[in-house]
């Protein structure tokens, strides 16, 4: 029971961090169509500035300012980095592209990534860098939970993410801005015409992609600690499997699909091998998919002729 | 930068004229277009192959290496193509097929196994094996589309390297069964051997041509056999059949045509033509490495298709061309630094055409220059003391750029993020505001340019190829050699 | 709006051509540098003969210094710049170098190694890291040009330098370390270990040469694995079995054990960890953990550190993997030295001979080095330290 929930944190914790990354990529594909691969950069650079702002107060170490101050402002970093590389990734790399086929915008997101990566490189270096979190927040804080104890950081990331889920999907379906970017997703010409300013939406849902996958970069600052320069290529990958296994374009589809993801790695991981992790999630997977074909909570594409 | 209203005058309309606009060339660009369609196909390739035959006549080893890597890359890229150009499936898995006909390869022909079998055997049997394999799971893909079988692809193509890699570590595999060799690969993969002519890395016709040229020739011929064959394929019933299925599924499906046998056929087909490109690769890097078949080398190959111009045979050619060479272009710091000037050369005669404000630019930036020079050495005389790159450009531009000798790294950083705002600025601002932003940024580039890029080549070819990548996309998004084609959603 | 797009991609790809051209104009800028070399060295030899001859060679390097493990990589070419530049200036040379990015991909080496052979300045080559690049541009190198020398810093699968003529390595094998590495555990009465490998090429082989021999001793072995690109263990470390001695972590990447050990500490299982050589780095300090070094503390050995503290004021950080770099440079640059000072113009061929002579009575890493036969380190040996509390590194006498 003990191992059970032990291994039930562990992957909520990386779920949960899945999840927030699948959110803007699937939110991105239901609008645009377009798998963003440079999406993992994105938060890769939220990570790097989340990890700056630390520095410029004084590290982890020896803090000038009250830790929930420095958290705030870590996040604050990171959502202004992350969705100003995003929003620029949309004006220069994809609107160029938004009337071609569906497929060369993978190569600008490509080009974009491989760019980024290599500024990475220049900038930060290749060596990793570390938050020092148990500095931060002390390894031995935390709520109980059951037999098991779960630390600060990870309680903070999980709750931080359903919070910020919960606040999502009442944006999509309660709000104008929300009602405009399901119409834009639903049919980009239709909502044209009826005078939906089409380029300020599809703006407006890079920004907060972006914002929630530069949150994802610090999370994972903080409660893995290694940061680096290529961290966004496996990642960009996890998000999308996640997204596409909740059903891509689908919001809660994709905080499900993230969730699932992390929690059958854990389990695979406890119960059965490690090495093997990869081969018995993909596999699951598969299963899942052939079930499912249009993901967990997607819908079947009516296909109009 | 496409105005967003391009396609207003209606879809099916657009549609329409497509023909009209695929006809007329226009621009200076269009006697040599002209020209590239009035000749047959079987020019063409005849064309291509002499090129490619005169190659080795003119180079190096080592060039003739990099020639082979192009080569090998539009054999794969052409496999790709048929499945994602032609079929229109989206296909992530792709580049297992080609770990598969490697390892297959190298399994048969190296120590890994006592029998070594003879090519001519050998080589049947892979390909076969592959299209096979590429078959078996297409079956399970069939129901999906788009994205979801894209995703379904990609988990198979992880799992081949998972396998690969810890093959003997599986619960059911004998102890002393060392098949694929672990993390540690199989080295020592025999070369092709045909009528006991050996193709080796050795050189040919004793010494006229340099090393690697055999293995160049070998994959040439293959090269060569597969255009022709898919050309035929191209033109044939099947091929007919794929592009409706590509454009339609389901009117294709109306049509009465074979929908599931037409995509498991492509599969097959692209899978086939990977194995044996695989097969290759193997007795060419005398080798085979788990890292040689991840993700990394898929987007490579997807890169050659789109940017040539999915769909187009000369076009994946000149893509795989395009993709494989400028890396190796790149490498060499005096060409990386050529590109990048007369790169910016490029931007100011594009960006701003009228000779009064290029002229404005470049005094502008070179005023900018001697101002900032001449400050900054009175204020703080480290910033102009730094080492200067030992090429002849930079050496002209040290008495003009500032050098720093301390605070390198920090300074930069900031300005080469400063810089790539200043590019989103131009790219925005309109008229003279244009120019104002232009000043600064060219002035900044290159003082990244000559601080920090010129000494780290290795990165700076990185991060050339991924804006190359994106400038190329954004003004062909049709690809090189593609053509133009309406998303029907 | 097309026009101008069209425009753009036409110049962009004269751009591409014109630099593709550039190799012939910069071959052409070479040569009539080199021939204005060649007219002053013409009109020196007119006039003396007796004037030391000038001694120039060019060193090429090979390495990840892109791509998924840029972290060795990137500090393995600072040393090599590092070693080349401070022998240049002490020795008063102006030794050229060639970097080579090889991304980790073994595709790569094996062009880089062609490259290398073709350009004929190059006398020696560094790199690259990993036995499996080593592989693959071994081939290559055996095949075009044996003569070739190439000293890789980081390759420690048992028996690769022998399969190549020109290959040499400043890093001991597996079966230097593993052995080593049992024993400590063993007499630190070890009965049951915990081992996860990464699975690269480097972790693979010292996990089976240290599990063989743990299992001779009737210690018994629990394996896992992760691969490098993962950055949670905590699932892993909920696996790790109370009743364990050591966790015994033979990884390349130190940043992801000290998440273990953090991950370790949050479950509440206190349990020694023993890294390889890879995990001594400032990236893992984990107090109590037992290192295997292959080298002596380089911080505290007097010469070593100005070295070190020389290498920081230039670049920001080194790990683990830079050392032996700065070892297989200086072996490369000192055999050319004594080409040199033997009167020999350098080639392949000498250099290569007198690379087989080195005898470095005290390196950086705090040993004598030389090679075998074979082209692997005579004595390959390893040292055991443990972090103290403060996170310095002690002697640890087991």
């Amino acid at each position: 029971m003990e191992f059970f929930l032990q291994q039930t944190v562990n992957g909520l914790t990386l779920g949960s961090v899945y999840a927030l990354l699948a959110l803007g990529y699937s939110m991105v594909y239901g609008i645009l169509k377009l798998l963003n691969f440079a999406h993992g950069e994105v938060y890769m650079f939220g990570a790097f500035a989340g990890y700056g702002m630390l520095t410029i107060l004084g590290g982890s170490s020896a803090l000038v300012v009250p830790v929930w101050l420095a958290l705030v402002l870590m996040f604050l970093a990171a959502i202004l980095a992350s969705s100003a590389i995003g929003v620029a990734l949309e004006r220069f790399a994809y609107r160029p592209l938004r009337q071609s086929t569906r497929i060369a915008p993978l190569i600008s997101a490509i080009g974009a990534s491989f760019f980024l990566q290599a500024a990475a490189l220049l900038m930060f270096t290749a060596n990793s860098r570390t938050f020092n979190t148990p500095q931060l927040i002390a390894i031995d804080s935390g709520i109980p939970f059951g037999p098991i104890r779960v630390w600060m950081v990870r309680v903070l990331v999980i709750v931080t993410s359903f919070v910020l889920m919960v606040l999502l999907y009442l944006w999509v379906n309660r709000t104008k801005t929300g009602k405009a970017v399901r119409a834009v997703s639903f049919d980009r010409e239709a909502a044209a015409m009826m005078g939906i300013d089409v380029d300020k939406v599809i703006v407006v849902v890079f920004l907060i992609g972006s914002a929630l996958a530069g949150i994802g970069g610090v999370m994972v600052g903080l409660v893995f600690g290694r940061i680096f320069h290529i961290m966004g290529f496996v990642a960009g990958l996890k998000a999308f499997t996640a997204a596409v296994l909740g059903g891509i374009g689908s919001i809660p589809g994709a905080m499900l699909g993230g969730l699932m993801i992390g929690l059958a790695e854990a389990f695979t991981t406890g119960y059965i091998s490690s090495t093997f992790q990869n081969l018995i999630v993909f596999g699951l997977l598969i299963v899942v998919l052939l079930i499912r074909p249009s993901g967990l909570l997607g819908r079947p594409e009516l296909v109009k002729v | 930068m496409t105005a967003p209203d391009e396609t207003g005058i209606g879809v099916d309309e657009w549609v329409e004229q497509s023909e009209g606009r695929r006809e007329g060339h226009t621009g200076f660009t269009a006697p040599a277009r002209r020209l590239f369609d009035k000749l047959t196909p079987g020019s063409r390739l005849t064309l291509f192959l002499l090129a490619a035959a005169t190659y080795p006549f003119l180079v190096r080893g080592s060039d003739v290496r990099i020639g082979i890597t192009i080569l090998l890359l539009a054999m794969v890229a052409l496999g790709l193509n048929v499945v994602v150009g032609w079929a229109g499936l989206l296909d992530l898995g792709y580049v297992a097929f080609y770990g598969f006909g490697a390892y297959f390869y190298a399994i048969v022909a190296s120590d890994q196994l006592p029998a070594h079998w003879p090519t001519w055997i050998a080589i049947p049997i892979i390909v076969a094996a592959s299209a096979l394999l590429g078959a078996l799971l297409s079956l399970p893909s069939r129901r999906l589309v788009g994205d979801y079988l894209a995703i379904m692809t990609l988990f198979f193509a992880q799992i081949f390297v998972e396998l690969v890699r810890n093959f003997e570590r599986l619960p059911f595999v004998p102890d002393d069964l060392n098949l694929t060799g672990g993390p540690n690969g199989i080295p020592g993969v025999k070369p092709f051997e045909f009528f006991g002519f050996e193709f080796n890395g050795q050189e040919l016709l004793g010494g006229t041509l340099p090393t690697f040229s055999r293995q160049y020739y070998l994959v040439l011929v293959f090269l060569g056999l597969l255009i022709v064959g898919l050309h035929n394929l191209n033109d044939s019933r099947t091929g007919r059949a794929w592009r409706a299925l590509r454009e339609d599924t389901l009117a294709a499906e109306h049509m009465t045509m074979p929908v599931n046998r037409l995509k498991l056929l492509a599969f097959a087909v692209g899978a086939g033509i990977a194995g044996l490109s695989g097969a290759l690769f193997a007795t060419v890097q005398n080798g085979v490495f788990p890292n040689n078949f991840n993700l990394f080398v898929l987007i490579i190959m997807y890169a050659a298709v789109i940017l040539g111009g999915s769909g187009s045979i000369p076009g994946v050619v000149l893509g795989a061309v395009a993709i494989a060479y400028v890396p190796e272009l790149l490498r060499d710091p005096t060409k990386a630094g050529l590109l990048f000037y007369v790169g910016i050369a490029v931007v100011l005669f594009v960006l701003v055409r009228r000779w009064d404000k290029i002229a404005a630019t470049v005094g502008g930036v070179f005023v900018l220059g001697l101002v900032v020079r001449f400050f900054s050495s009175r204020i703080w005389d480290e910033s102009i003391l730094g080492e200067v790159n030992d090429t002849s450009l930079s050496r002209l531009l040290d008495d003009w750029v500032l050098n720093f000798e301390s605070q390198r790294d920090v300074i930069t950083s900031y300005a080469f993020v400063l810089a790539i705002v200043g590019v989103l600025l131009v790219v925005l601002a309109t008229g003279w505001w244009k120019i104002a932003a232009l000043i600064p940024t060219l002035y900044l580039a290159i003082l990244v340019w000559e601080n920090k890029l010129v000494f780290q080549p290795s990165i700076t070819r990185q991060l050339l190829f991924g804006a190359v990548l994106v400038v190329m996309m954004a003004v062909r998004p049709q690809g090189l050699l593609g053509t133009r084609r309406v998303e029907i959603m | 709006m097309r026009t101008r797009f069209k425009i753009v991609g036409l110049l962009l790809a004269l751009a591409l051509v014109a630099a593709a051209c550039g190799d012939s104009s910069s071959d052409t800028t070479t040569t009539t540098a080199d021939s204005g070399a060649t007219t002053t060295t013409a009109a020196d030899t007119t006039t003396t003969t007796v004037e030391p001859m000038v001694c120039e060679a060019t060193l090429g390097f090979i390495g990840p210094i892109t791509g998924p493990v840029a972290f060795i990589g990137g500090v393995q070419l600072n040393w090599f710049k590092y070693a080349v530049d401070t022998f240049n200036s002490d020795m008063g040379y102006d030794f050229q170098i060639v970097e080579g990015d090889n991304q980790f991909d073994t595709a790569q080496s094996a062009t880089l190694a062609a490259q290398f052979i073709d350009n004929g300045d190059i006398v020696g080559v560094v790199g690259p890291a990993g036995s499996d690049n080593v592989d693959a541009a071994g081939a290559v190198f055996e095949a075009g040009d044996p003569d070739l020398t190439f000293i890789s810093p980081s390759s420690t699968r048992v028996g690769i330098a022998a399969k190549f003529t020109g290959m040499f390595r400043t890093v001991g094998t597996d079966d230097d370390q593993g052995p080593t590495t049992a024993q400590l555990m063993i007499d630190q009465g070890a009965s049951k270990v915990f081992l996860i490998d990464d699975q690269s090429s480097y972790s693979t082989g010292l996990a089976a040469s240290t599990t063989a021999a743990l299992e001779a001793a009737n210690v018994e072995v629990v394996s896992e694995s992760v691969t490098q690109d993962i950055t949670d263990f905590s699932a892993l470390v909920s696996t790790i079995p109370d009743d364990a001695d050591f966790v015994y972590l033979p990884w390349q990447v130190a940043a992801n054990a000290q998440i273990i050990a953090n991950q370790m500490q949050e479950q509440g299982k206190d349990i020694t960890i023993v890294g390889s050589d890879g995990l001594d780095s400032g990236d893992f300090v984990v107090p109590g953990a037992l290192i295997v070094k292959f080298a002596g503390d380089i911080s505290v050995i007097p010469e070593s550190a100005d070295l070190l503290a020389g290498f920081l004021a230039e670049y920001p950080e080194t790990n683990t993997f830079g050392p032996p770099v700065f070892v297989a440079t200086q072996a490369l640059l000192e055999a050319v030295d004594r080409v040199c000072a033997a009167g020999e113009v350098p080639n392949r061929a000498n250099v290569q001979a007198e690379v087989r002579n080195t005898n470095l009575a005290q390196t950086i890493l705090g040993t004598p080095v030389s090679f075998n036969s074979d082209g692997d380190l005579a004595d390959g040996r390893f040292y055991i330290f443990q972090t103290d509390a403060d996170g310095n590194d002690i002697g640890f006498a087991g």
